[in-house]
């Protein structure tokens, strides 16, 4: 019993890493540009198609086309910014949520006439190693995926942290009127953060890749989940985004574990509501917009 | 004065025509897109009384649609009470269920309020998918056909389904011009415009959402039992389909947010599209349906943010200062 609960808490963890870099790039966004992306499900989906092709056409293994499916991803990330979010900022909801919302439904059915609904997907040398641990077991691909998604998570804060443009990507979010004062130039760090956010999704498609099939729908999997995870760990933050991320792949994973395989997801709405329900504010406490 | 009149000759002659529709086309290929179009205009129509006016922008609506249908063929299949009893019953309902989960997302604002929507709509879908012993789970349940049943909301005529949804369209469109010329639409408004200075002067804003919201669930419900009374049938993802959620927001958006007449233009012109797609292209087109329809709503946000009706108001406007123009120069000394 408890090797099971075990078992399923480390999956959940295991996946909790890729919900955490979509979500991450979510509440970058939400954070420094203020809006929602409702698209971001479908860049992870973008970069599971460019890993795919990558490989099967050019034989070059997913961990290595993350340095090409992330600097694409960013590029994408500023033009989208560019052309068309920046057009419509400002105290107008509505042109927000369907510009962003149009997008994805625009990509998600591009991908369903050029590539059609199949599934596909890919089998590298470590797809089905696995480690040992006691009766535990610890599935190659999912763990190399984990440490990543971790490792870049952690560059990100220490960006945002340390350097003049993440510190200027925060100025910009916390007091934008502010910031454009102290001569920070919003147009600039908010392409930039809108290509991180994007980055970081075509990271968790590259990463997925070795143990998660492509098609055009999966994006919607991956930003249900991110924004759950986005409220629950409190609109905006970075830190917030990762440990609830984490938190919501754990309660899948228990819920597909003990309630049955197709309860994944009313698990994890269950925790939204209830997030709503008690605290609307997420887990970090502050404000809601 | 006489600018009303010329309004209500308009509203005659297109009621006229509208009648006569069905009489006059007989195919009935033709006729089911007329349904389809009065159908979705209503759905628009009633999705825009909540995110027209007051800007509460919900992609859940296929909640009340879902449950407006299920409860509907419950009664029928279960009891067999006549789905016209049933449309009602779904729509109180709905209007019920909108009261918890208005009370749950308007907590949110803005696009989070939107996303509550759609989780919500989506964990109903789960629910109804797992618990298969209440109604019918995955499977879904064909509904009995009985013929020539005008009582139990079954004819052999399209041409009568066509009467039903349109009469649904009316009484939408009746409902929202009551509320645009009363005190509750010029709150919704000032709730859309901004909701905090709404509140500063005295506008209710929990309860007029509430109460707009519970209207505009009841609508959509009687739009979810008509759809599978229409098409015998019933599953959780036709019921509650996302599709059905985006299509409400998406021809509201493009015809005019928050006009009454914006979700007709808007599905006339998006439905029409789509057939015109379909005929063109086979049937094997849901790609390129939606991105095309995902094209035109960006281009509307893009460019007119305020839909067609704001792009038809927009031309009358420029028109009548041209013909003022003239007569104020000749009454000038």
């Amino acid at each position: 019993m408890l090797e099971t609960v075990a078992q399923a808490v480390i999956n959940g963890l295991l996946i909790g890493g890729i919900y955490a870099l979509v979500s991450i790039g979510v509440t970058l966004i939400f954070g420094v540009v203020k809006i929602v992306n409702f698209a971001q499900g479908e860049f992870v989906m973008i970069g599971m198609y460019i890993t795919f092709f990558l490989f099967n056409y050019l034989g070059i293994d997913p961990l290595l086309s993350l340095f090409i499916s992330m600097p694409v991803l960013f590029v994408i990330g500023m033009l989208v910014q560019h052309f068309l979010i920046r057009r419509v900022l400002g105290p107008n909801d509505m042109p927000q949520i369907f510009l962003t919302f149009a997008l994805s439904l625009l990509l998600l059915n591009l991908a369903l006439l050029l590539f059609s609904a199949d599934y596909r997907t890919i089998h590298t040398s470590y797809s089905d190693a696995a480690f040992h641990l006691g009766g535990l077991y610890v599935p190659e691909a999912k763990l190399i995926a984990f440490v990543v998604a971790m490792a870049l998570s952690g560059a990100l804060w220490i960006f945002l942290r340390t350097t003049d443009l993440g510190k200027a990507m925060r100025a910009a979010s916390q007091k934008p009127d502010v910031a454009v004062l102290m001569g920070i130039n919003p147009n600039r760090v908010f392409a930039v953060a809108f290509g991180a956010a994007l980055a970081l999704a075509g990271a968790a498609g590259s990463l997925l890749m070795p143990f998660y099939s492509a098609y055009p729908f999966v994006g919607q999997v991956f930003v249900l989940m991110a924004f759950v995870a986005v409220v629950l760990g409190t609109l905006g933050n970075v830190v917030g985004a990762l440990v609830a991320s984490l938190m919501m792949g754990v309660a899948e994973s228990l819920g597909i574990q003990f309630v049955g395989a197709d309860s994944g997801l009313i698990v994890v709405f269950a925790m939204f509501l209830l997030t709503l329900a008690f605290k609307p504010t997420g887990l970090g406490g502050g404000r809601v917009r | 004065m006489q600018g009303s009149s010329l309004k209500i000759a308009a509203l005659v002659v297109l009621a006229i025509v509208l009648l006569a529709l069905p009489q006059v086309v007989e195919s009935s290929f033709a006729i089911d897109i007329f349904v389809r179009i009065l159908l979705f205009s209503f759905i628009g129509v009633a999705w825009n009384l909540m995110g027209g006016y007051a800007k509460q922008l919900s992609l859940g609506h296929a909640a009340y649609f879902g449950l407006g249908a299920y409860t509907s063929t419950l009664m029928q299949i279960n009891y067999g009470i006549s789905p016209w009893i049933g449309m009602v019953a779904g729509g109180v309902v709905a209007a019920a269920a909108s009261l918890p989960i208005g009370w749950l997302c308007f907590r949110l604002r803005g696009p989070y309020f939107t996303i509550a929507t759609i989780a919500t709509a989506q964990a109903l879908m789960l629910i109804f998918l797992k618990f298969r012993d209440f109604a019918w789970g995955a499977e879904g349940i064909t509904i009995p056909i009985l013929g020539n049943a005008p009582l139990m909301l079954q004819f052999e005529s399209k041409a009568a389904y066509y009467y039903v949804v349109l009469g649904l369209l009316a009484l939408g469109l009746l409902i929202t011009y009551k509320i645009e010329q009363s005190w509750m639409g010029y709150y919704l408004v000032a709730i859309g415009e901004d909701e905090d200075a709404a509140e500063a002067i005295g506008v209710n804003a929990p309860r007029i959402k509430r109460d707009v919201y519970m209207l505009s669930a009841f609508l959509t419900a009687l739009a979810g039992t008509f759809y599978v009374q229409y098409i015998y049938f019933i599953d959780p993802p036709t019921a509650f389909s996302l599709n059905i959620s985006i299509e409400a927001a998406l021809v509201a958006i493009v015809g005019g947010i928050g006009t009454l007449w914006g979700p007709v233009i808007g599905t006339l012109l998006l439905e029409t599209t789509s057939t015109l797609l379909q005929s063109w292209l086979g049937s094997n087109t849901g790609g390129i349906q939606l991105t095309v329809y995902a094209l035109i709503l960006m281009a509307v946000i893009l460019w007119r943010p305020n839909g067609l009706m704001g792009f038809v108001n927009e031309l009358l406007q420029r028109r009548r200062e041209q013909q003022q123009k003239p007569a104020r120069a000749r009454t000038a000394p």
